[in-house]
């Protein structure tokens, strides 16, 4: 017998749910049963295709055209999806950029863009819904971090700041939002089989794969799990964590 | 910005339910909610509570209250250099707070008052008196 998860009938925001690992969470939570909102940026079509075939499933997803760098526009389109659902239970701050440069070679828009999108649009989105949770006393926040915010790796000066920012809102926010019982935690992806990654595996190559114990890239899939788990009633008990999901990186 | 002063009918009109409100929000008998109780003294309420309580103003009321800007609005129109030094509140910034907050007891304004105090002196009618500001900006539809 499968107990239950507690997420079928809770609402989420997920954003960048339109591809990547953002999408295999949609996935996974619709097939849960929870009703979903991606919010996206430009990837319409993307975006398009992920509600459909979830709507096709019998899931409830819905989407959300939105910026994540622009906090008017988040908090609009979280109080869009509160007046809609009635309540917002789960939050995953998905949505994320690299731009990979020697530091010296980056220009200001590589610096503003990774870091406004990865910190700032956490920052947007979660300072939207955290009135909706602190006043239904309940709520889980799970951000998307990277084994980038813990390891060093070259070339990534900005998406590693951006990340070890996320994980450390993410310890500070627990202890804010513990008196409520808001869990909020992090997961951080290492090298997972997305468009995102893709270059930095193309240029990497095996060099990477070396330094990963279970010697292969991870998936999408293997990642959501993760954020599930965080998501359901199994982690009631555990906030302010970083959890890796990296196949067992190693340090540079 | 100067506020015209709230009235003790405007005050009354909204209290049955911002009583009702801040009961929810502290888990605590409405009765409890007397209208001068201290909120961080008499109903032990935490940071986080007040946040919570104007969270469920807004939904209540279908009003906008500014978020964290309860001390601010007490300050008005007083430079923060004027109104505070060092974290303690300056003499002309004793006298804008009692008369921001006219409906506190004299004796409860304590000399020297730090700014992070300034929370403890909010009571019920403090929140009544910002749901009425509030409504008088954005009248309900």
């Amino acid at each position: 017998m499968t107990p239950d998860s507690g997420i079928a009938g809770k609402v989420a925001i997920v954003t960048g749910g339109s591809r990547g690992i953002g999408r295999a969470i949609v996935e996974l939570l619709a097939r849960e049963g929870a009703d979903v909102t991606l919010f996206y940026r430009d990837q319409s079509a993307a975006a398009q295709e992920v509600v459909s075939a979830a709507q096709a499933a019998g899931s409830k997803v819905g989407s959300e055209q939105v910026d994540v760098r622009d906090s008017k526009a988040c908090a609009a389109a979280v109080d869009r999806v509160a007046e809609r659902a009635g309540r917002i239970d789960i939050l995953v701050n998905n949505a994320g950029m690299i731009r990979d440069n020697q530091l010296a070679a980056m220009d200001d828009e590589d610096v503003s863009l990774v870091l406004d999108t990865n910190v700032g649009g956490v920052f947007n989105v979660t300072r939207a819904v955290v009135p909706h949770m602190i006043v239904q006393r309940a709520g889980k926040i799970i951000n998307l971090s990277s084994v980038a915010g813990e390891k060093g790796g070259r070339g990534q000066t900005n998406y590693a700041a951006s990340k070890g920012a996320v994980n450390a809102f993410t310890r500070a926010l627990a202890v804010e939002l513990a008196p409520r019982k808001i869990t909020v935690n992090c997961v951080a992806p290492g090298v997972i089989e997305t468009e995102m990654s893709q270059a930095v595996r193309d240029m990497a190559g095996d060099a990477v794969k070396s330094r990963i114990l279970l010697k292969r890239y991870g998936q999408p899939e293997e990642v959501a799990y993760a954020v599930w788990f965080l998501a359901s009633r199994y982690a009631d008990y555990l906030t302010g964590q970083v959890i890796s999901v990296d196949g067992g990186f190693k340090m540079e | 910005m100067t506020q015209t002063e709230v009235t003790k009918d405007e005050i009354m009109a909204v209290y049955p339910k911002v009583a009702e409100t801040m009961a929810d929000a502290l888990g605590c008998d409405v009765a409890d909610v007397k209208l001068d109780v201290s909120l961080i003294e008499g109903l032990d309420a935490e940071s986080i509570d007040f946040l919570d309580m104007v969270f469920r103003l807004e939904r209540a009321f279908k009003i906008k209250i500014p978020r964290g800007k309860i001390v601010e609005n007490a300050r008005g129109d007083l430079p923060e250099a004027e109104f505070e030094q060092k974290g303690i509140v300056t003499e002309k910034g004793m006298a804008q707070l009692r008369s921001y907050l006219s409906e506190i007891p004299a004796d409860r304004f304590k000399t020297p008052m730090k700014v992070v105090d300034i929370p403890r002196l909010f009571t019920p009618e403090t929140f009544c008196k910002l749901v009425v500001h509030a409504q008088r900006e954005a009248p309900a539809a």
